[in-house]
């Protein structure tokens, strides 16, 4: 019987540790300065992106579309570095900002080897997808562990323009997809 | 004593001219006389606010925009007239003629409308 049990609170501790893990990594903590890292990464990533469209695309909306996106997060940048600068924060790189470059770097190899004839579908589909990470990054993890009130006043501006990208790429995907 | 009865005469002169002054202005004489009208809407949060505005022919709209990014306000259907870039910050205005439905052609799936009644 003694023996029973301690293998029951095996079990538990390991199961404790297990998920207990998992959930961190769905959620990990965040501090300011990693956070303010993550806003300006997510940010830089869609620019980045959007210099690919406008090197490669010959379709006028798609050519429009990424001058905004490159335009509008380089203004939320300016503002998170105008903002950081101001409370003397360093952003501090994190496993979540270093995902978001990995990430970034396959599908930027992914974008520039589609053939031309493909390339305008395979760069509106990837701005849906990343939009909607972006979206779910911010209001479901920067939002709620934001410290700072100024710096989550920003992150919770900055959901309205995510939001308008995203419905403004959803129009682009189905213009396309008719073609 | 004297100085309660210079103050209770500046109070009343005031007052008097308060009341004569408001009585010049009332707001059923404003909208006999008024000429234009200014209205503003204010592009904050990827919307324009209100999204539908009425006025009367002549009056004049003001666009304000509250956000980071840059917004514009162009006629829809035949782009027949636009701001051109609406900085973070700025605005613009147009004395209004016709009823039209505008939107941002940075955001274009911002969308307003002016109905001239
Ligand atoms: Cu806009």
């Amino acid at each position: 019987m003694k023996q029973f049990m301690k293998l029951n609170m095996a079990i538990v501790v390991c199961s404790i540790i297990v998920f207990g893990s998992a959930y961190a990594q769905k959620n990990p903590k965040l501090t300011d300065p990693e956070i303010a890292s993550v806003a300006v990464t997510a940010n830089q990533v869609d620019v980045n992106y959007a210099k690919i469209a406008l090197t490669r695309s010959k379709n006028s909306d798609v050519l429009k579309f990424a001058q905004t996106m490159s335009d509008d997060h380089t203004a939320v940048i300016n503002q998170a570095v105008a903002l950081v600068t101001k409370l003397k924060v360093t952003p501090k790189d994190n496993a979540v900002s270093r995902k978001l470059l990995s990430d970034a770097e396959k599908t930027k190899k992914q974008l520039i080897a589609k053939p031309a004839k493909a390339f305008d579908k395979a760069y509106i589909d990837n701005e849906v997808a990343y939009h909607k990470a972006v979206i779910s990054t911010v209001e479901g993890l920067l939002i709620p562990q934001a410290q700072n009130a100024e710096l989550k006043k920003l992150l919770q501006d900055v959901v309205p323009t995510l939001k308008a990208h995203l419905a403004h790429a959803e129009m682009l995907q189905k213009k396309i997809e008719k073609k | 004593m004297i100085n309660n009865f210079k103050l209770g005469g500046i109070i009343f002169i005031y007052l008097f001219l308060l009341f004569f002054i408001n009585g010049c202005t009332t707001p059923e004489e404003n909208a006999i006389n008024k000429g234009p009208e200014v209205y503003t809407v204010e592009i904050k949060n990827m919307k324009f606010q209100p999204e539908e505005l009425t006025v009367k022919k002549g009056d004049t709209v003001i666009w304000v925009n509250h956000d980071i990014v840059t917004h514009c306000v162009t006629e829809e259907l035949t782009k027949a007239w636009t701001s051109g870039k609406i900085a973070a910050g700025g605005s613009w205005k147009m004395a209004v003629e016709n009823s039209y439905n505008y939107f941002c052609a940075i955001h274009e799936v911002m969308k307003g409308k002016i109905i001239v009644q």
